[in-house]
């Protein structure tokens, strides 16, 4: 369960700052992402958590500050940052809500099909295999994510659970390198947090490093390599879950109960979790 | 109380709206109590339903308008009295007795939704007696025209209404039925016969229409109005009674189980126009003219219908590819003085707007919603005020450019009428060919377009523009495709408008031509095909029917929207996306909406 440090870092954000006209909202933020880890972003309402995850992603222009994936500094677009290898959820729900469950993921695969306006048109052979195999694709990803029944629904009447799958499966669908999940079970009950889980630890199986904001601590510790502490705009603590969990500041600043209780908690989550979880926490390291 | 006199005119106001509100609150009371009253007893089903026959058959039976009004006496002799002369029951009488019985009829069938059935032949029959007792009554200028007047009295309209109201009452007495859902896995044989025979129908349906009230040539009479409509709205009951009864919904899912062979006998049914009853000069032209209409809504759907961005001045493109042709194919007062044949000035005329639509799309990136929507509408308006002004000589101003030659191939000019087997064909024919030629075309374009990678671009940022970037979609490129696409299709339109109609003038491109192309993609169904064809005929079909009432144009059609969007949002033909996101048909689940978790940093972007 301890951080593989040691490995080349795929994301790095240097120094990130954000202010919206008199307010940081971020201030020199730094992050490192290593290969196949899965790092937990945590903090108070408003710490500036998703703020962080738009300026890793484009839709802000940090203040100061660099993002860089694989040594490559990431421009300030969200299309290129997806292309680049960057992909996100949304905190609040955003899929393509009157287009069915494949097509959303369809859309996710926009970047990495190639046809242009023509081929669009007329439809060739090329055409029609470029579509196939992106509806091959996306359908894996569906059945990936455990909606492959519902792949002709409309996302918007989709149960909530199901959507926020769905919005990961649509991420998934840009083939990143890393993912960025911003309160992925938010709303969710303890059966589908689990499964969301079990889930998230698949998708670090396939290489995909992953970055989870989480109110959810439980969920967090039992799930992350890494955690990264964020308090009013400022990175107050980060290590391995143990370390973090302990600290007294973020015990003071963030959790608000005493460590032994926490520590309880979090051993009875991973045990009803089942045996199951501990083979795939392993299997983290590989 | 002393009131100024040139305030009289307020107190009236207000009286009239202080009594339209109370009537409307009554009916609506009485509507809400008599559907309550219903509701629990569903065996009234069968003694409503023979009630509302009866009194239909009663009041196709009886005159309808007291005495021959301004223009001669009203149609179908309505103006006789019961069992008078020579006894006939046609047009819209025959309708009322048609559904009168109908209803009692299938009161009696088993195992069908009476209730959804006799829904939309009230609906239907409402209309009837509607058109013909609102005619009258503004025509022949009063209540006496279709009450008592002089002796005479002609009740049939109102107890028709009545009739239409008690059938409709039908669908209230218990719950309405699901819709019945037939099999659609039938023989190759059996769906091919089922769409032929449709399509014909449909074929022989529409000529009739548009041919009704007219006189040999097409054009329309006194009374074509009413009679056009009342076959309409007649027709529309007919089909909700298909609808209803499944028939409807079956066809359609075969249709698109043997989708090439419906596209084709469509494409036949279209071209065996000109050979029914409507093939007259008069109905080519029109159907030359909304073919160029459906060509550039279908375009404008591509903008507004998938890529969801609202453009106001879209005729300026139909306008560009009219002038541009009219330029190069040799009319007199042209500023070029050459020739080049059709399909090359076309293609010409379709790239120059294309490239115009491109270069209007691009400052419009920056904005959104509303910006863009006034953006568009000074685009259209900067077109028609540099037209006007005759810019480089090229649109002729107010003389417009006359005189554009007909296009001819292979030595047939365009606008001749010819023979084929010993059929004389109206002139036109070969445009009306051509033209669905053209909406073919454009509708193959947009269909395939809306079925790709681009396509799912565009509608994605329809949807949410942000997400749509999160995919990695350049939103900006996709934006101004849309726009270049769909300029382009209107192009195309406007160099076959240029030839068809010989001349062009700035005035044919002006805002209120914008408003209806949008009409039309908002009356036929937002980014489907059908929607803008359908969308484009009613609205170039109506006015020619109703020439009474072309001073109540524009009124009419924003009633007609209003009472769309209000019972129809969808549209006439709605996209199956659309239909579940503004019916609310959907079942289980909530919206997206509701569940969001609210999020300030997202909606702080826009
Ligand atoms: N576009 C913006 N303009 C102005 N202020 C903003 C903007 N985006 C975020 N903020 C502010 O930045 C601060 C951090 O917000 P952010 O949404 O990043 O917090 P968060 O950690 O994600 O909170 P939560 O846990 O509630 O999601 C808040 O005070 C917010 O109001
Ligand atoms: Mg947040």
């Amino acid at each position: 369960m301890s951080a593989p440090a040691t490995k080349a870092p795929v994301l790095v954000a240097n120094e990130v700052s954000m202010v919206f006209g008199g307010l940081t909202a971020l201030s020199n933020v730094s992050l490192q992402l290593g290969e196949g880890q899965i790092l937990g972003l945590i903090g108070p309402n408003g710490a500036g958590k998703t703020t962080f995850f738009n300026c890793l992603t484009g839709l802000y222009t940090p203040t100061t500050g660099s993002v860089q994936l694989r040594g490559r500094v990431l421009p300030h677009d969200p299309a290129s940052v997806t292309v680049a290898g960057v992909a996100r959820t949304f905190q609040n729900i955003r899929l393509f809500p009157s287009m069915t469950s494949l097509e959303n993921v369809l859309v996710g695969r926009h970047a990495r099909m190639s046809q242009g306006p023509l081929a669009s048109l007329f439809h060739g052979p090329a055409y029609r295999r470029g579509e196939a195999d992106a509806r091959t694709r996306a359908l894996e990803l569906l059945e990936f994510v455990g909606l492959a029944k519902v792949h002709d629904e409309l996302a918007r009447n989709l149960p909530y659970g199901d959507q926020r799958r769905l919005e990961i499966a649509r991420a998934l669908a840009t083939d990143p390198s890393v993912l960025l999940l911003d309160e992925p079970t938010a709303g969710m009950n303890p059966q589908e947090t689990e499964a969301t889980r079990q889930l998230i630890f698949a998708i670090r199986e396939t290489g995909v490093a992953v970055v989870v904001i989480e109110h959810d601590t439980k969920f967090i510790f039992s799930l992350c390599d890494h955690v990264s502490v964020l308090v009013q705009g400022q990175l107050l603590v980060e290590g391995a879950p143990e370390v973090v969990r302990d600290d007294p500041r973020v015990i003071e600043a963030y959790l608000g109960k005493p460590p032994d209780e926490v520590e309880a908690e979090v051993r009875q989550y991973t045990e009803e979790a089942g045996p199951d979880t501990q083979v795939k926490d392993t299997g983290g390291n590989q | 109380m002393n009131i100024p006199p040139g305030w009289s005119w307020l107190g009236q106001f207000l009286l009239y709206v202080a009594a339209g509100l109370l009537v409307i609150w009554l009916l609506v009371t009485g509507y809400r109590a008599l559907a309550r009253f219903l509701g629990g007893r569903p065996g009234l089903v069968r003694p409503l339903a023979i009630a509302g026959g009866v009194l239909a058959v009663v009041g196709a039976l009886l005159p309808w308008v007291t005495f021959p009004l301004n223009d001669g006496p009203y149609p179908d002799l309505a103006t006789l009295q019961f069992f008078d002369a020579p006894f006939a029951v046609t047009g819209f009488r025959l309708f009322t007795l048609i559904t009168g019985v109908a209803a009692i009829a299938l009161s009696f069938v088993p195992r069908i939704p009476v209730r959804r059935v006799l829904r939309a032949l009230g609906l239907g029959l409402a209309g009837v007696a509607l058109v013909n007792t609102i005619f009258p009554l503004i025509d022949g200028g009063g209540f006496g025209a279709i009450t008592a007047a002089d002796g005479a009295f002609a009740f049939g309209g109102i107890v028709t209404l009545v009739a239409s109201l008690v059938l409709f009452f039908v669908s209230k007495a218990g719950d309405l039925e699901p819709l019945p859902r037939w099999n659609t896995k039938v023989p190759r044989l059996v769906a091919y016969a089922a769409l032929l025979v449709s399509f014909l129908v449909l074929l022989f349906a529409v000529a009739r229409l548009l041919n009704s009230g007219s006189d040999s040539g097409g054009g329309s009479t006194t009374y074509s109005g009413p009679i056009f409509l009342s076959l309409l709205v007649f027709f529309a009951g007919l089909f909700g009674a298909l609808h209803a009864i499944g028939f409807a919904g079956w066809l359609s899912a075969v249709s698109d189980d043997h989708k090439l062979f419906s596209v084709l006998v469509l494409l036949l049914a279209a071209l065996a126009l000109p050979f029914t009853e409507a093939g007259t000069d008069y109905w080519m032209t029109i159907a030359a003219n909304i073919g160029v209409y459906a060509a550039t809504a279908i375009g404008l759907n591509i903008v507004v219908g998938l890529a969801g961005l609202l453009d106001l001045g879209y005729v300026a493109f139909l306008g560009i590819g009219a002038f541009v042709a009219a330029n190069l194919s040799g009319a007199a007062a042209a500023e070029f003085h050459i020739h080049l044949p059709f399909v090359v000035a076309a293609l010409v005329s379709a790239t120059v707007a294309g490239v115009f639509g491109a270069i209007v799309g691009s400052p419009t990136l920056r904005v959104r919603g509303d910006y863009l929507a006034i953006v568009t509408l000074a685009f259209g308006e900067i077109f028609k005020k540099a037209a006007q002004n005759n810019i480089g000589g090229l649109t002729g101003g107010a003389n417009a450019i006359p005189g554009v030659p007909p296009i001819s191939w292979f030595g047939a000019s365009f606008d001749e009428s010819f023979t084929i087997g010993g059929v004389q064909l109206p002139s036109g024919v070969l445009y009306y060919v051509l033209i669905i030629v053209l909406v073919s075309v454009v509708m193959l374009v947009f269909a395939n377009l809306k079925n790709s990678r681009i396509g799912r671009a565009w509608i994605a940022i329809r949807e949410d523009e942000d997400a749509a970037r999160a995919m990695g979609i350049k939103t900006g490129q996709a934006k101004i495709l849309a726009f270049l696409i769909g300029a382009t299709l209107a192009g195309l339109a406007g160099s076959v408008f240029a030839h068809k109609t010989s001349t062009v003038a700035y005035d044919s491109f002006q805002f209120p031509e914008s408003v209806t192309l949008l009409a039309a993609v908002i009356l036929g169904g937002m980014g489907t095909i059908p929607g803008a064809v359908i969308g484009a005929s009613l609205l170039l079909i109506l006015p020619e029917k109703l020439r009474d009432f072309s001073d109540y144009r524009l009124l009419l059609f924003g009633l007609a929207l209003v009472l769309i969007m209000r019972f129809r949002p969808q549209g006439i033909v709605p996209d199956r996306h659309r239909r579940a996101e503004l019916a609310g048909e959907a079942e289980g689940g909530v919206p997206i909406e509701e569940l969001n978790v609210p999020d300030s940093p997202q909606g702080a972007t826009r």
